[in-house]
C-alpha cells in the first residue's frame, strides 16, 4: 500500500528542493487485478493522468495543464476503494481532488516489464527484422496496387511489412502519373524535398556519351544531407529499360551494421562515431539550394540500437571536418561498410506498374547501369513519405481493425 | 570544373602574381603544402586527396559531386610523386594508381585539416553556434525586422535567419493584415512544413464561448508537436487582429537556458530529465484523416558530445503511457516540475499587435500565452505555418555565399 505521510503541503520554495528520502522510497498505489498479477502505480502518475473533466479533455483525448502551473509532486493518497464488480479504481487525494480509474485503462498502462515491451513492440513501432540479401525471397512480400487503395487490412499488411522489413513490392498499378500521390495520400501526406513533391528519375534520351549507357548508380540512401532525411522512399516504374541493366540493388543495412559490430568492431566504433559532412548544392526551379549534415554513417540511439544510416558517394562533401589522423581510419571502415553492404545486396528488375517501397533510414539501394537509347528508355517517378506519418497511420489501422495481430513469417 | 575555371582565368586577367607554393609527400601518404616560406603548412591525408579528386573521370562537375567508383576504390592508394604549378596555383598529385590529380590552393584551404578553421567552418558557414539567454535579456537579444525589407533585401533576409539561428526567436514588424502572409515569409525562405494540421492553421477562440467567464484559457509553456520525430522546427506566428484584453500576451522562454542553469544548478534534475524517455502523443482527426502520433523522447535531447539538440514539452500532449520502470517516475516527476517551475521563471512575457510576424525555434524555446477575454468585439486571430531547419540553414548559406562573392 502507499505511504499514508501526512504532512503539510510544502511551499513552492521547499518543491525546488531535493527530497531525497521520498526518491529513495516511491509510493505506490497497489491494485488488486483478480484476472491476473496486481498491478502497481506511482501517486504521482496517477494524479497527473487524472481523467475527471478537470483534469481530461475527453475531445482532444489530452490532460489539461491547469495542475502544471504549480505541481504539488507531494499530493498523496488519502483514501483508496476497488470496486471488483465495476473494475474501477477511487482516490481520494490529500489536495482534496476525487479520482476513478477504470481497470482496462490501468491494465493498458501497467508499469510491468512484460507489458511495456508489449505496448512498445506491438503498438509504439513493430520490432524490425535484418535480412541479409541472400533471404530476400523469404521475406518479399507483394501487394496489389488496388487492394491497399480499397482496403484497410491490406493497407495496415503493407506499412507493417515497411516497418518489420524496410521493403514491399505493390504490383499492377497504372502506368499513371497520380499513382504515388494516391498512395502517400492514402497513408497521409507526402514529404515535400528542395526538390518538390515527386520526382522523375529517367536519363536524358540520346545521351551522345561514348557508350549510350545510363551510368550505374552505386548502393546509396536519398537525401543524407538532411537532418530531417525523407523516411520512406517510393519508387514507380512507368517505363523499364530492354536491356539486361537497369536493375534494382537493395541491402538492409542495418543488417551490415550488426555484421561490422560483431566482426569489425573497432571499424564499426569509427563509422558510429565520426561525424562526415553530407552535402547537396544545386538549383531547382528558382530555389538555389546549399544543404549540409554533418552525421555519422552509422546513427545509433541511446540503447545502441541503429536508427538511420547515411551513405552516399556523390553527396558526402569534400568538407571533412574531423581531426587530421581520423582520416585514413574512417576510409578503411568505409571502404569495409561498403564491400559488406554489396555482398549482402539482392537485385531484382521491377516492371511497369510495380511500386517499390523502401525504409530510406535503414536500405541502401542503387541500380545496375543500363543502355539508354531512344527505343530503350526507363522512367520512374519518385516521392516520399515520412516515419511520422506511416507509424500513426498503421497505429490508427491497427486500432480499427479488430483482427488479429499481424504475425511474422 | 568550376574551381579550376575559376583558378586559371584570374591568373590569365588578374595582374600575374604567383605566390610561391611548395609541396611534398609526408608520412608516406600524407601530403604537405605550403604557400609561402613563412605561412604555416597544410596536411591533408593521402586517401582523402585520392577520393576528392577534381578531374572528369573522378568528379561530376554540373552536380558538383564525386564520380569516382568506390566499388574499386583501394584505401591503400599512396602518392608516389607531388609537384606544384605556381601559375595555375595548384598542387599536383601523382598516385600509386597511375591517376593524376590537380588541387588548386584556394580549394585545399578552404578544406583545410587545422581544428580553427575547421570550426571557423561550421560556425560560419554549416550552423551558426547558438547562444542561450535568460529571460531577463529577452529585450537585448530579440531583433526586429521590417517585413516588407526581409521580403525585398537579401542582406535583411540573411540578418533575419542569422537571427533566428544563433537567438532562437527574431521579430518581423509592418507585415500587411492578410492571410498569405506565412507563406509569403516562408516561400521567401524555401517553403512550408506540412503537418498532420496541414500547411497553415489559425489560433482564434471560438467566438462566444458560453464557458463561466468568457475567458480564453491561458496557453502553458510548451513546444509544439513534440509527438513528431521530425518535429517543425521553426513557428511563424502572423498576428492579424489582437484582442484588447489585458491578456493574450506572447510567453517565451529559452529551454536551452532552462537547461544550463539545471545542468549547473541541479545536475541529477538535468540527468534525468536528459536521460528518461518519455511518450509524446497526439490522437485525433483532421479532414476526415485519422492520427495516433507518438515518439518517444526525453524532456531534454543531448547529442553524443552533450550539446543540446531538442526540447519536448507538452502537458497535454504527453502520453498517459509512460513506458519506464516503476521507480523512475516518481523522481522523475521531481525533476520535471523543476524544469517547469525554472521555465515559469525564466520567461519572458510580450504582446505582439496586428502586422507583427513573431518567429522562433521551436526545437528550443517554449512558447504560451496568457488567458484573456475573448467576446465578439475582442477578439483574437492568429496564422501560424512552420519551417524546417534544413530549408532555412540552406537558404543562409546561399546568401552568404552570394554576399562573398
Amino acid at each position: 500500500m502507499f505511504q499514508a505521510d501526512r504532512r503539510e503541503f510544502p511551499s513552492l520554495a521547499s518543491q525546488l528542493e531535493v527530497h531525497p528520502e521520498e526518491q529513495d522510497h516511491p509510493r505506490l498505489v497497489e491494485v488488486p487485478d483478480p484476472t491476473r498479477q496486481d498491478m502497481q502505480f506511482p501517486d504521482i502518475w496517477l494524479r497527473d493522468n487524472c481523467l475527471c473533466q478537470d483534469c481530461f479533455m475527453p475531445q482532444t483525448l489530452s490532460r489539461l495543464p491547469q495542475l502544471w502551473n504549480n505541481l504539488d509532486t507531494s499530493v498523496r493518497v488519502l483514501r483508496q476503494e476497488v470496486d471488483v464488480e465495476q473494475q474501477v479504481l477511487y482516490i481520494e487525494w490529500s489536495d482534496g481532488h476525487f479520482s476513478q480509474y477504470p481497470y482496462s485503462w490501468l491494465r493498458e498502462r501497467d508499469f510491468s516489464k512484460a507489458n511495456r515491451e508489449r505496448y512498445l513492440s506491438d503498438f509504439y513501432r513493430p520490432e524490425q527484422q535484418l535480412w541479409s540479401g541472400r533471404d530476400f525471397e523469404q521475406i518479399r512480400r507483394v501487394f496489389n496496387y488496388q487492394e491497399l487503395l480499397t482496403d484497410d487490412y491490406e493497407l495496415q499488411k503493407w506499412l507493417h511489412q515497411l516497418a518489420v522489413f524496410g521493403v514491399a513490392l505493390v504490383k499492377e498499378a497504372p502506368l499513371q502519373m497520380d499513382v504515388l500521390r494516391h498512395l502517400c495520400n492514402r497513408v497521409g501526406f507526402m514529404r515535400r524535398t528542395t526538390y518538390g513533391d515527386e520526382f522523375s528519375v529517367r536519363a536524358q534520351p540520346g545521351a551522345s556519351n561514348y557508350a549510350y549507357l545510363a551510368a550505374p548508380l552505386p548502393l546509396h540512401t536519398d537525401m543524407p544531407y538532411f537532418e530531417y532525411l525523407p523516411g520512406v522512399t517510393l519508387l514507380h516504374t512507368l517505363e523499364q529499360s530492354a536491356s539486361p541493366g537497369g536493375v534494382n540493388l537493395l541491402t538492409d543495412a542495418f543488417y551490415v551494421a550488426d555484421i561490422l559490430r560483431e566482426r569489425y568492431p573497432e571499424q564499426f566504433r569509427v563509422l558510429s562515431q565520426t561525424p562526415v559532412d553530407w552535402a547537396d548544392i544545386g538549383r531547382d526551379g528558382d530555389l538555389q539550394f546549399h544543404n549540409i549534415w554533418r552525421a555519422p554513417v552509422i546513427n545509433l540511439d541511446a540503447e545502441g540500437r541503429c536508427v538511420r544510416i547515411n551513405h552516399s558517394i556523390p553527396q558526402r562533401d569534400s568538407h571533412f571536418s574531423v581531426p587530421l589522423e581520423h582520416v585514413r581510419p574512417w576510409y578503411e571502415a568505409m571502404a569495409t561498410f561498403v564491400r559488406l553492404a554489396q555482398e549482402h545486396s539482392c537485385s531484382f528488375k521491377t516492371t511497369p506498374g510495380d511500386v517499390l517501397t523502401f525504409n530510406n533510414l535503414r536500405l541502401v539501394h542503387g541500380r545496375t547501369g543500363y543502355d539508354d537509347t531512344d527505343r530503350n528508355v526507363r522512367h520512374i517517378l519518385g516521392a516520399f513519405i515520412d516515419w511520422d506519418i506511416v507509424y500513426s497511420r498503421l497505429r490508427v489501422l491497427r486500432q480499427a481493425n479488430v483482427l488479429p495481430q499481424l504475425t511474422h513469417p | 570544373m568550376w574551381v579550376q575555371r575559376l583558378g586559371r582565368s584570374m591568373v590569365g586577367h588578374a595582374p600575374r602574381f604567383c605566390r610561391p607554393i611548395s609541396a611534398r609527400i609526408v608520412g608516406k601518404t600524407n601530403v604537405e603544402v605550403q604557400e609561402q616560406t613563412d605561412s604555416q603548412s597544410l596536411i591533408f591525408p593521402g586517401v582523402w586527396l585520392r577520393d576528392n579528386c577534381l578531374c572528369e573521370e573522378c568528379f561530376h562537375g554540373s552536380s558538383r559531386s564525386r564520380k569516382l567508383d568506390w566499388d574499386k576504390f583501394d584505401t591503400r592508394v599512396r602518392p608516389l610523386q607531388v609537384r606544384t604549378d605556381e601559375q595555375a596555383q595548384e598542387a599536383i598529385v601523382s598516385w600509386s594508381d597511375s591517376h593524376e590529380s590537380r588541387f588548386p590552393m584556394k580549394w585545399l584551404r578552404e578544406r583545410s585539416f587545422q581544428e580553427e578553421r575547421q570550426e571557423k567552418y561550421l560556425a560560419d558557414f554549416y550552423r551558426p553556434p547558438s547562444r542561450h539567454w535568460p529571460g531577463s535579456q529577452f529585450e537585448a537579444i530579440a531583433q526586429h525586422f521590417d517585413y516588407g525589407q526581409v521580403m525585398d533585401n537579401d542582406q535583411v533576409l540573411e540578418q533575419w535567419l542569422q537571427a533566428l539561428a544563433v537567438y532562437g526567436v527574431a521579430l518581423l514588424r509592418g507585415a500587411p493584415l492578410d492571410e498569405g502572409v506565412v507563406r509569403r515569409v516562408a516561400e521567401r525562405v524555401g517553403f512550408i512544413r506540412r503537418t498532420t494540421y496541414g500547411e497553415e492553421f489559425v489560433v482564434q477562440a471560438k467566438p462566444g464561448a458560453q464557458n463561466f467567464a468568457y475567458l480564453s484559457l491561458p496557453l502553458p509553456l510548451h513546444t509544439d508537436l513534440p509527438y513528431y520525430e521530425y518535429k517543425p522546427s521553426v513557428n511563424i506566428l502572423h498576428c492579424l487582429v489582437q484582442t484588447e484584453s489585458p491578456g493574450g500576451s506572447n510567453l517565451l522562454v529559452d529551454a536551452f537556458h532552462v537547461a544550463d542553469r539545471l545542468r549547473q544548478e541541479h545536475p541529477e534534475d538535468f540527468e534525468r530529465l536528459c536521460r528518461v524517455v518519455v511518450d509524446w502523443n497526439d490522437i485525433g482527426s483532421e479532414d476526415g484523416l485519422e492520427f495516433h502520433n507518438i515518439w518517444r523522447a526525453p524532456v531534454i535531447c543531448l547529442d553524443a558530445q552533450g550539446r543540446y539538440t531538442r526540447v519536448n514539452h507538452s502537458v497535454p500532449q504527453r502520453d498517459s503511457h509512460f513506458n519506464v520502470p516503476l521507480e523512475e517516475v516518481q523522481s522523475w516527476y521531481e525533476s520535471y516540475a523543476k524544469f517547469v517551475q525554472l521555465a515559469r521563471a525564466e520567461a519572458h512575457a510580450f504582446k505582439t499587435r496586428p502586422g507583427d510576424v513573431l518567429t522562433f525555434n521551436n526545437i528550443r524555446l517554449l512558447h504560451g500565452r496568457t488567458g484573456y477575454d475573448d467576446t465578439e468585439n475582442n477578439s483574437r486571430y492568429i496564422v501560424g505555418a512552420y519551417l524546417d531547419w534544413d530549408i532555412i540553414y540552406s537558404r543562409l548559406r546561399v546568401l552568404k555565399k552570394r554576399r562573398n562573392q
